[in-house]
């Protein structure tokens, strides 16, 4: 079993590799399972996703040490996931996950000014786009970050990286006065 | 780093890093009594979670790509396969009938 500190190291060095290497190992152990337990391909799907993804955030955050091997941990997760999803569709049979998907969004649309940064974040260009998204979701060090932006040194990463915010910050400034005049 | 650049990081410092307790009881009497710090500070709060929204939306979109290609029906037969196999059965038979 690796440890987390290894995985942490793998997610942030390789991502997709990583990824792609615990979705082979696990996904078809989480599709068993929802198959087996009244679901379809896709609620498994969408269950898995969402697990990986809170998964991610805790390893890379370092709030997760692993007591088992990583797809022990997310197929104990997604169990748990889809009885609650199970247990929800018994309480409300005509809303499918996808549904649910939706509804999350329309709650989201209602939160305005996070979804004006996120509009605002897709206008930045890939540059900026890449440059803050993996240092402050993907939470790459700044080292690895000037590396893959051919930054000479990680000095200039980092003022290139407060220049990307400055950018966005402007933006939804721009935006939020806008629609505040 | 330029004055303004250098302002976005004192944010993010307080924001992000780990103040003691003592100098983040400052930074709040800071917001207190300057209006406009304070208003720099949520904006600053409201990009984060922007772009932890926005970093969420792409791992998803990333895990969705894992997917349909992992998904993907695999190919019977790769093109060397195809290409040789009427020289491989005829090669097999005539094993057996040896």
């Amino acid at each position: 079993m690796e440890t987390t500190a290894a995985l942490r190291q793998a997610l942030l060095a390789d991502r997709e590799r990583t990824l792609t290497h615990l979705y082979q190992h696990t996904f078809p152990m989480v599709r068993r399972y929802v198959q087996q337990h009244g679901g379809t391909a896709q609620d498994a799907k969408d269950v898995f996703h969402d697990a990986l993804i809170t998964f991610y955030e805790k390893v890379v955050g370092e709030t997760l040490v692993l007591s088992a091997s990583a797809s022990t941990y997310l197929v104990a997760v997604c169990r748990n996931l889809w009885r609650q999803e199970l247990s929800r569709r018994t309480r409300q049979p005509l809303v499918s996950l996808a549904d649910e998907h939706a509804e999350v969004a329309e709650a989201e649309l209602a939160e305005q000014p996070v979804l004006a940064v996120l509009e605002q974040v897709e206008r930045l260009g890939e540059r900026c786009k890449d440059i803050l998204l993996a240092f402050y979701y993907f939470q790459q060090p700044l080292e690895q970050i000037a590396a893959t932006h051919q930054y000479r040194t990680v000095r200039s990463a980092t003022v290139q990286k407060f220049k990307c915010l400055e950018r966005l910050r402007n933006s939804v400034r721009a935006l939020v006065s806008t629609v505040t005049a | 780093m330029r004055p303004a650049l250098e302002y976005l990081r004192q944010l993010e410092r307080y924001l992000l890093g780990q103040p003691t307790a003592a100098e983040a009881e400052a930074w709040r009497v800071r917001q207190l009594v300057d209006g406009e710090l304070a208003a720099d500070v949520a904006t600053q709060q409201l990009l984060y979670q922007g772009l932890q929204l926005a970093g969420r939306q792409q791992l998803r979109q990333e895990l969705e790509l894992i997917h349909a290609r992992l998904e993907r029906p695999a190919r019977r037969h790769t093109w060397w396969q195809s290409a040789t196999g009427p020289l491989r059965s005829l090669l097999a038979a005539r094993r057996k009938s040896s």
